[in-house]
């Protein structure tokens, strides 16, 4: 998700090709091309200028509904409402070749579906079915303790800086919870899937949400050649 | 120069107005399809081709029409049959350079509209959505949506943003 404005200039994008599986934009006003994924101008009179990327979730609309009762939601176009992605889309996904080229030597296969981070510029894959396996996982990235965590829908996931004024973190998730809270063995202190603090000593406290994107794996390593992967139970 | 052989030199220069403007359009036509690996030259020629195509296309039918007109009198049913066959490429690609065919495919929203979530009987609760919170206005994009759409211009929270999938 990306600010519209690029040097206090407001932009209006459409979809305007694609390149290597990841689409290009193309703004209407200056009628440069701009990569989907990266918010980078390709061609065109902003080449070279990036869009500043805006916080944005991926989660599943119960965790929605739950966290933001007040939201809205975009409505489907009823003109072409049959040419939506039927509710398996991700199965059928999966199906689709890759066509961009891959490293011979790469053991993952190229539809993993990564949960990919980037924290003082270090790149960090975690597979987002280790995450439905794992739950909660404890990392440090670019020198920065931080933790995983999948919603107990399995679909949701967030990543946050696991300290607080300083202090680290040393999180467990907590049994039975649902929906699911993450408690802190140090100041006991309990925490939603927002990254509130909703009881303990630390209430009140909210986390730092690092961004994540969902992503496959051929892509994601496309976009950020020098990632590290995270192999479960190796660290 | 003898009349055939000026004849001969404007026919080739019809035809060869209207292969470049063929060719301005298939080029960044074939190189940015789907399910295809892009070079980043094949993408630059493609971005340069779609720029000028617009401008290119209607100087070839501009040419095209002037050479037909000095070829019209004088030529037999089968030469002005064939400058007909010659400029239906010709005008359909002169068409088909002022539109965006990913949107032809991917219909754009101009006009995004949302619904409360008390009203929201379109996404099941284990559905995806894209959301942003900004100024303490949240919105939700389904993916399922965004997964077709791939590109909605919104503002939340007074600032504008791209949703993109």
């Amino acid at each position: 998700m990306w600010e519209s404005q690029v040097d206090g200039r407001k932009l209006t994008f459409h979809l305007a090709g694609i390149n290597n599986q990841n689409f290009i934009m193309r703004d209407e006003e200056t009628g440069s091309w701009w990569q989907q994924v990266s918010g980078e101008a390709l061609h065109g009179p902003l080449k070279g200028k990036r869009l500043t990327q805006v916080y944005n979730d991926e989660i599943s609309f119960a965790v929605f509904k739950r966290e933001h009762p007040q939201g809205r939601v975009l409505r489907p176009d009823e003109k072409v409402q049959a040419k939506y992605e039927a509710a398996n889309w991700e199965e059928e996904y999966a199906k689709f070749p890759v066509v961009t080229p891959m490293k011979a030597d790469d053991k993952i296969a190229p539809r993993t579906l990564m949960a990919g981070i980037v924290v003082n510029g270090k790149a960090m894959a975690y597979p987002v079915n280790d995450l439905q396996k794992q739950r909660l996982i404890l990392d440090n990235v670019g020198g920065q303790p931080i933790f995983v965590v999948m919603s107990d829908d399995d679909k949701s996931v967030r990543a946050f800086e696991s300290t607080v004024d300083g202090r680290k973190l040393e999180l467990l998730v907590q049994a039975e919870a649902k929906p699911l809270q993450l408690v802190d063995a140090e100041t006991a202190t309990t925490w939603d899937f927002s990254g509130a603090a909703v009881s303990g000593a630390l209430a009140g406290k909210q986390l730092t949400r690092i961004q994540v994107l969902k992503d496959y794996w051929f892509d994601w390593k496309i976009y950020h050649p020098d990632t590290a992967v995270y192999a479960l139970g190796a660290r | 120069m003898n009349n055939t052989a000026k004849r001969g030199w404007l026919w080739l220069a019809m035809i060869t107005t209207t292969l470049i403007a063929v060719t301005v359009i298939a080029i960044p036509t074939f190189t940015i399809m789907p399910f295809k690996a892009q070079s980043a030259t094949g993408v630059e020629w493609s971005y340069h081709l779609r720029r000028w195509s617009p401008l290119v296309t209607v100087l070839a039918a501009l040419m095209f029409i002037a050479l037909a007109l000095k070829l019209w009198r004088g030529a037999r049913w089968y030469g002005r049959a064939a400058m007909f066959v010659l400029f239906v490429p010709l005008a359909a690609v002169t068409w088909f350079a002022r539109q965006n065919h990913f949107e032809w495919m991917f219909n754009p929203l101009p006009n995004a509209a949302y619904a409360a979530i008390s009203e929201t009987k379109f996404v099941a609760d284990n559905e995806m959505v894209m959301t942003v919170a900004l100024n303490d206005e949240v919105a939700a994009y389904p993916v399922r949506q965004m997964a077709y759409h791939h590109v909605v211009n919104d503002v939340v929270g007074g600032k504008p943003i791209t949703a993109t999938y």
